[in-house]
């Protein structure tokens, strides 16, 4: 076994990093546009009302069509229909994204309700506006109360970006997969694979558990949540 | 120091939520530099009217003036009233300081950073301008050396003297307490009560909705009692506790001073 692990892994491990690289940059680029428009979706439902009903059917489509289905659609539909994306690349990251931005804008505003009223009260009555009551006030807080939720979030990106390959995205599973192929020797190769995965998303779930933790105490919030 | 000028003026202030109506039309007037508390049993509309003042909550009809200024609409050209923008409204809000009964102290700012907040963004001061005036507030509630805090590390009675040191530094025409100290375990509300009293001295023109009828009494020029959103009694703060015309201002006043 280790033997395989030496002839079959280690001369590859450089394409198994490159497929990492590649699996960190979609993850990184989907999870920023979620947050994006996960932010949209929440604060048109929250305060748009004339189309809070758009708001509400692209959160729940978002999450109610599989990450599978949502990868073919935006890679083969999306192009037809609105001349974009272009590369694969581009149609994993949008995919991802959707579906996380439907979870996120849930999240923040299960965040923004929570908070007291008393809260935007207390801006309004100093003169604040609502966008700086929003800004300065309500999205600092809620970005340190769902800090699990978002990081939990975070972590759906990366696991669900193991399907990206079936659009030929040259991630770290296309690569895994490739070696399999070329090999058939699925032990040792698929374990480091999942091995990389599990060391990635630990490492990150402990860094933002630090930082948030830090920020919670710092705040008093910890016994709020 | 007290000049005749009245400085708030409610005009037949109305306030209803659905088909309960709360406020059944406010009519009184502060005397600038004047302190007037307003007692009542819960639910009688005190504190729906302190938040009618600033436009928290928007009455159903009635007019507040600031200074001479109406609150939440304008008189337009031809005579009609008109609902004001929202940055009039923020401007005018920023001329009445509030202290509500929860703090509701930003969690996430430290102390100074509390106070200074909406002198920098409101107001526009440079940060160091911001943090001298904040400082001075703060000192003025003997906080000084918490302004480094945040509001988590601090007791009740010093969260609400930050509260009212951050209203203060806005430098508003008139004060707004609501039931301040209503919150606070009996052995802080004193430190707080004393900030307030000597802010009366001072001349602040302050509006306090209160329980605390030994403060009111001593502190205030004139107190109004309210009822199922009517001024029921109205007068200086030795007629309205000690000989109250109305039969339910003596039924509560029993109640609450035993």
């Amino acid at each position: 076994m280790l033997d395989n692990f030496n002839h079959l892994v280690l001369p590859n491990i450089n394409l198994l990093l490159r497929g990492l690289s590649v699996t960190a940059y979609v993850c990184f680029f989907a999870f920023l546009l979620a947050i994006a428009l996960g932010s949209v979706a929440c604060l048109v439902r929250l305060y748009v009302p004339f189309i809070r009903v758009v708001a509400i059917g692209y959160i729940e489509f978002c999450r109610a069509t599989p990450i599978f289905v949502q990868l073919l659609w935006v890679n083969y539909v999306w192009p037809e229909l609105f001349g974009f994306p272009k590369t694969v690349v581009g149609a994993g990251i949008i995919a991802l994204a959707l579906q996380s931005s439907g979870y996120l804008a849930e999240t923040f505003r299960s965040g923004i309700e929570g908070l007291s009223k008393g809260q935007r009260d207390a801006g309004l009555a100093v003169g604040m506006t609502n966008l700086q009551i929003m800004r300065r006030i309500v999205m600092p807080q809620v970005v340190l109360v769902m800090a699990p939720s978002i990081v939990n979030q975070m972590t759906v990106v990366i696991k669900s970006s193991t399907l990206v390959s079936v659009i030929a995205i040259p991630d770290l599973m296309y690569e895994a997969l490739k070696l399999v192929n070329t090999w058939f020797e699925p032990i040792e190769i698929l374990t480091s694979t999942a091995l990389m995965y599990i060391v990635a998303i630990f490492l990150i779930s402990i860094l933002a558990k630090r930082v948030s933790d830090h920020f919670r105490s710092k705040f008093g919030l910890a016994g709020l949540v | 120091m007290k000049r005749m000028a009245a400085i708030v003026r409610v005009v037949e202030l109305r306030k209803s939520f659905g088909p309960l109506e709360v406020l059944r039309g406010i009519t009184f007037d502060v005397r600038e530099g004047s302190v007037l508390t307003i007692i009542g049993a819960s639910g009688s509309g005190k504190s729906t009217l302190l938040r009618c003042l600033n436009y928290l909550e928007q009455p159903t009809s009635g007019e507040v003036y600031l200074d001479g200024k109406p609150i939440g609409f304008r008189i337009e050209a031809d005579g009609r009233r008109a609902p004001d923008t929202a940055a009039n409204i923020s401007r005018m809000r920023a001329e009445l300081g509030m202290v509500f009964q929860q703090f509701n102290l930003w969690p996430h700012m430290t102390v100074l950073e509390n106070v200074i907040e909406a002198p920098i963004r409101v107001k526009r001061l440079a940060r160091k301008e911001a943090v001298d005036l904040g400082r001075r507030f703060l000192s003025k509630v003997n906080l000084l050396d918490k302004e480094n805090e945040y509001p988590a590390r601090l007791s009740g009675g010093q969260q609400q003297r930050v509260a009212i040191a951050r209203a203060l530094a806005m430098q508003p025409k008139v004060m707004l307490f609501d039931e301040a100290t209503s919150a606070l375990d009996p052995e802080l509300t004193g430190e707080v009560l004393e900030v307030m009293r000597a802010l009366a001295k001072e001349g602040t023109t302050m509006l306090v909705v209160t329980h605390e009828m030994g403060f009111a009494r001593e502190v205030s020029d004139r107190a109004i009692f309210l009822h199922n959103g009517q001024i029921e009694e109205d007068g200086p703060p030795a007629r309205v506790f000690s000989a109250p015309t109305s039969e339910r201002c003596r039924q509560f006043l029993s109640k609450v001073l035993h």
